[in-house]
């Protein structure tokens, strides 16, 4: 990236004035809130009594619980459920819209978006009508086909698969999406000089398509990730966490002791742990991310 | 390079709080009064009453906070009807921001470590004592604490009940009179009354209920998981290897469905037919008697089968709610006269609730009893009949230990159901969980209930 | 004729997949005109064995209903502007200006990307309470419009911008925030497009911050309207999935009305 004219008073002064509002309210918002959960979960904090000093009590309490480190590998097993069935789907069909093209490409585009735009909320409720044992469509099918029916959100065989098809369905739009741009943005030359040279189907996925959305796929697992693992509505909401907290997400379990604990203490330490493991989690795939960046 | 990052923190704070003072106030809504006001224009005392029913029953609430707010000029009360979706978390923020309400809803369960904690305000010093006398005894020890009273009573309602439906049981060959009374009974009135497209049991399916849920089942084994002065687990024994089998067999011989239908306090799988028994708690005759009028007649109330059938000891835990003063709250006097006048006063106020509620909870107090005696409805209700003669006088009050001791229980009783597992290897692993939550957390003696 | 046989099957592969994809918004819409007591029904049912108008016409007819759903309108397109301008306006910093502690301020903004929002809820709500913003419509707006995910974004996109532009402005005198006023924000219209509906789609679906933040009922948001209903009704299903389809119906609409540049937004923004 060519730089422009070299540093300059007026520039430094422009640039402050016009980052202002966003470092100002992300100061407010977030990082003043930020330093004060890291400043309390230092304390035994209650709001109503003299706040007491216990160090590092309420973290050692956290890692000492198995349910924690449960959790977390709860938000990592649905993460690595979701994001690869996401990307599986959202390559397949931001290759058919493609192959399709014109009025009924964008047809299929339309509705596979379409479910980006409803809230976990309403998600999970569709899905709980959906899972239901003797009412829910899915055993329906199941059971039209001659199988038996299944506890779709009640065994712990399935449960965590059970609300990842519900995530899946909310992310798959926005993810074929991007992989859309991504493909449409790769030059018609390189197919044709392939052909040329004699590449079937498959050659021409794997030498061309792949490398060129890397940058595309690197993106998306960032986002992916994090997201995935914050999941919070679809658990709350079709599972509780359960069974056998199968489905107890990192977010839900510091929700379950936000409500249930006469301290806050914990609920904030374990957020703050659940924060580092994000961010060391993304810097390894950003820093990924940013040296592919480089030789593209 | 120092100052200027100084500087720009500086600037941008500075600029912050020009916009938020620019905002205040000129929006097209205007700021409204909300927790911040103290006074009416009028100079009455303004008291911030939060209500964690959504709006259900709203209109009853407000109806009797139109009429104290006419019966005297010092105070205004201003009643806010939070769904239980954001109960939490919107006390717990208020409360830690300092805007929560002078008066507020709260669960028996809460009021002992709220009242530790300083939460919430003793009313002793405000009301007359006499108001104290009129509870019974259960009551009475739910709002105590080291010899004062941090709340009082507004309902109480057993969480654990059998429901059943008498045609099904008809139909069956079995006399609708005579709900199962011993575990072994349930099973074999469930295997009976199971068909197909019917369950013969529906009760807790997932761990959250599971775990509130069998308050009342654990106390039948004659103790909680954890020993009363909370220093060790006390899971591991045959009460409990014995409620487990109990709950194994329901699940295996398909009396229960593989996955309930919805959660425990729903009560249409048994409305609809989709089961014929049914653990729940008597908060359900409300909706029964108001939306599903067309089947009451069909449905019989009894405690929870015990192991040996005696009715005569605990089946069901108690819970309910009272109205507590905040611990930050700046006219405590005001605010508890406010619950005074509201729940120790007239007996007519809580005869209308409970009226318009069908009789799905029951009163702490003696006066209202004596009302109730006296109300031609209540007094042929057969359930209520039921319920105060053979589980209330038993029951015990919901436990206050930490959650993570009624999840221990949860998912020891899960891994056994659903998975499989040893009993018990499962009881054993539920004991060590329990102890090392006592032993990380310095648990041992900690109950507040016995300092 | 191999061709047009796999030309067809591409195309019923595609119909399928397209109405797998809708069909569990279609059976929301159905609930709607079911009866209470038909919503689950056994065995399952798609569509109502009577059709009832009655919920969506009540719900249309319930002025506290469509008032929420104007004010909620309201709020997340006023914050999607302001999103839109000052997130943007950092994006182009970001992007070409050079400044002593940039980076310091680049990982200040980034990190902030990783903070679980149940990690500063309640300090969040602290700050809002001290600035007397509870219960105003400022609150539902402006804590939510710094993001660092959208500066990330729109700082990718302008990367991508060639600087002839800009060299030529700059040789006419043209300053750093006229460039960006000028140059940059009439190029980043599909980016913008990308940014404001999942900005949009923030507000118009949040629901635990509204809860907390506002009890007075004319500042009710449309999902917390949603979510009184569910513990208010009890449980008539078919009401809520009425209320659910009318409250999808505007984020349907806007995205059909922008679908064409959401995907240039994509191409042209740096992930690529």
């Amino acid at each position: 990236m060519k730089k422009l004219s070299a540093i300059n008073r007026s520039d430094k002064k422009t640039a402050f004035l016009m980052l202002l509002p966003l470092i100002g309210l992300l100061t407010a918002f977030v990082i003043i809130p930020l330093f004060y959960a890291v400043f309390v979960s230092f304390y035994k904090w209650n709001f109503y009594q003299e706040n007491i000093f216990i160090g590092f009590e309420n973290y050692r309490r956290v890692l000492s619980d198995p349910l924690f480190y449960k959790a977390m590998w709860t938000g990592l097993k649905f993460a690595a459920i979701v994001i690869p069935a996401q990307f599986i789907l959202a390559f397949l069909f931001a290759n058919l819209i493609r192959t399709l093209g014109g009025k009924f490409g964008g047809f299929v585009k339309t509705s596979i978006y379409i479910p980006h735009v409803i809230s976990g909320v309403v998600a999970s409720i569709i899905f709980l009508f959906i899972y239901d044992f003797d009412g829910g469509l899915a055993n329906f099918i199941i059971t039209s086909l001659g199988l038996e029916q299944v506890a779709w959100l009640a065994d712990v065989k399935f449960a965590l698969t059970s609300i990842s098809i519900p995530a899946i369905w909310l992310g798959f739009g926005l993810t074929t999406l991007v992989m859309l741009a991504g493909l449409n943005d790769i030059p018609k030359t390189y197919y044709e000089a392939a052909v040329i040279d004699g590449a079937n189907a498959w050659h021409k996925m794997i030498y061309i398509t792949i490398p060129l959305l890397k940058n595309i796929f690197l993106y998306l697992l960032v986002v992916g990730v994090t997201g995935a693992i914050q999941q919070f509505d679809l658990p709350y909401l079709m599972t509780g966490g359960g069974p056998l907290n199968e489905t107890m997400t990192p977010n839900l379990f510091i929700f379950t002791h936000f409500t249930k604990d006469p301290y806050m203490g914990y609920t904030v330490a374990s957020a703050l742990l659940l924060f580092v493991i994000l961010a060391v989690i993304s810097a390894v795939i950003f820093k990924l991310f940013n040296s592919k960046k480089m030789d593209s | 390079m120092r100052k200027n990052k100084l500087f720009v923190v500086l600037v941008s704070l500075f600029t912050l709080v020009i916009l938020m003072a620019g905002c205040k106030g000129t929006g097209p809504e205007g700021e409204s009064a909300g927790a911040e006001s103290e006074e009416t224009e009028s100079g009455k005392t303004v008291i911030d009453f939060w209500v964690s029913w959504g709006d259900s029953k709203a209109d009853w609430f407000n109806k009797w906070i139109d009429k104290y707010n006419a019966s005297q000029d010092e105070v205004e009360v201003k009643a806010t009807f939070i769904a239980g979706d954001a109960w939490e978390q919107r006390v717990k923020a208020a409360q830690a921001a300092g805007t929560g309400p002078d008066v507020m809803t709260m669960n028996y369960g809460s009021i002992v470590f709220s009242a530790q904690q300083g939460k919430i305000q003793p009313l002793d010093e405000y009301v007359d004592p006499a108001i104290f006398e009129d509870l019974h005894d259960f009551a009475n020890e739910f709002v105590s604490f080291d010899g004062k009273h941090y709340a009082y009573p507004f309902n109480a309602e057993p969480g654990s009940i059998l429901l059943y439906r008498k045609d099904f049981f008809e139909e069956a060959g079995l006399d609708p009179e005579q709900p199962p009374e011993t575990w072994d009974e349930l099973i074999e009135y469930g295997k009976k009354l199971s068909k197909d497209g019917r369950y013969g049991l529906t009760a807790a399916g997932n761990t959250n209920d599971l775990a509130w849920s069998h308050w009342g089942l654990q106390a039948m084994t004659g103790q909680l998981p954890i020993s009363d002065d909370w220093s060790k687990a006390t899971i591991n024994n045959e009460g409990y290897k014995k409620l487990f089998k109990f709950w194994k067999t329901l699940y295996d011989e398909g009396i229960f469905p593989k996955q309930q239908p919805g959660m425990y306090t729903e009560i249409q799988p048994l409305v609809d037919g989709r089961t014929a028994m049914m653990f729940n708690g008597s908060f359900t005759f409300d909706a029964l008697r108001n939306e599903y009028a067309d089947v009451v007649d069909k449905i019989g109330v009894a405690p929870l089968p015990t192991p040996d059938g005696n009715y005569k000891q605990p089946t069901s835990a108690m819970g309910g709610w009272t109205f507590v003063v905040d611990g930050n709250s700046k006219h405590p006097e005001e605010a508890a006269k406010f619950i005074e006048w509201f729940l120790a006063g007239d007996p007519e106020i809580m005869v209308d609730f409970f009226e318009l509620s069908n009789f799905s909870s029951f009163t702490g107090r003696k006066s209202v009893d004596e009302a109730l005696k006296d109300h031609p409805e209540a007094s042929n209700d057969e359930w209520r009949k039921i319920l105060l003669e053979k589980v209330i006088p038993y029951a015990v009050p919901e436990p206050i230990h930490a959650w993570e001791i009624s999840l221990a229980y949860a998912n020891a009783l899960e891994r056994v159901y659903l998975q499989g597992q040893d009993i018990d290897e499962s009881l054993k692993q539920a004991e060590k969980e329990i102890n090392d939550y006592i032993e990380t957390n310095d648990y041992a003696g900690t109950n507040p209930r016995l300092q | 004729m191999k061709e047009k046989v796999s030309r067809y099957s591409f195309k019923i592969i595609g119909f399928l997949v397209a109405a797998i994809s809708i069909f569990p918004l279609f059976w929301m819409a159905m609930a709607g005109f079911k009866k209470e007591s038909e919503v689950l029904s056994y065995p399952f049912k798609f569509f109502p064995s009577e059709w009832i108008l009655t919920n969506y016409i009540e719900l249309l007819q319930n002025p506290a209903f469509m008032r929420s759903i104007g004010l909620t309108l309201f709020v997340a397109v006023v914050a999607t502007t302001l999103i839109i301008f000052i997130n943007s306006m950092a994006a182009y910093v970001f992007a070409r200006l050079e400044f002593p502690t940039k980076n310091f301020w680049w990982l200040y903004v980034i990190m902030t990307l990783f903070i679980p929002s149940m990690a500063i809820l309640i300090p969040s709500y602290i700050v809002v309470a001290k600035l007397h913003m509870l219960n105003t419509i400022y609150v539902l707006i402006i804590p939510g419009i710094a993001s660092a995910m959208n500066v990330f974004l729109i700082r990718q996109f302008y990367l991508n911008i060639p600087t002839e532009l800009e060299d030529a402005a700059f040789i006419d005198g043209a300053n750093r925030f006229k460039i960006y006023w000028y140059i940059f924000l009439p190029l980043s219209v599909p980016v913008f497009v990308l940014v404001g509906i999942t900005a949009f789609l923030g507000y118009w679906n949040s629901l635990i911050w509204p809860i907390m933040t506002i009890s007075d009922e004319r500042l009710y948001q449309i999902m917390q309207l949603l979510a009184y209903f569910r513990s208010d009704q009890g449980n008539d299903w078919a009401m809520i999935m009425a209320g659910s389809t009318i409250a999808v119906i505007p984020v349907v609409v806007l995205f059909l009305i922008f679908q064409k540049h959401l995907v240039e937004g994509i191409k042209i923004s740096g992930i690529k």
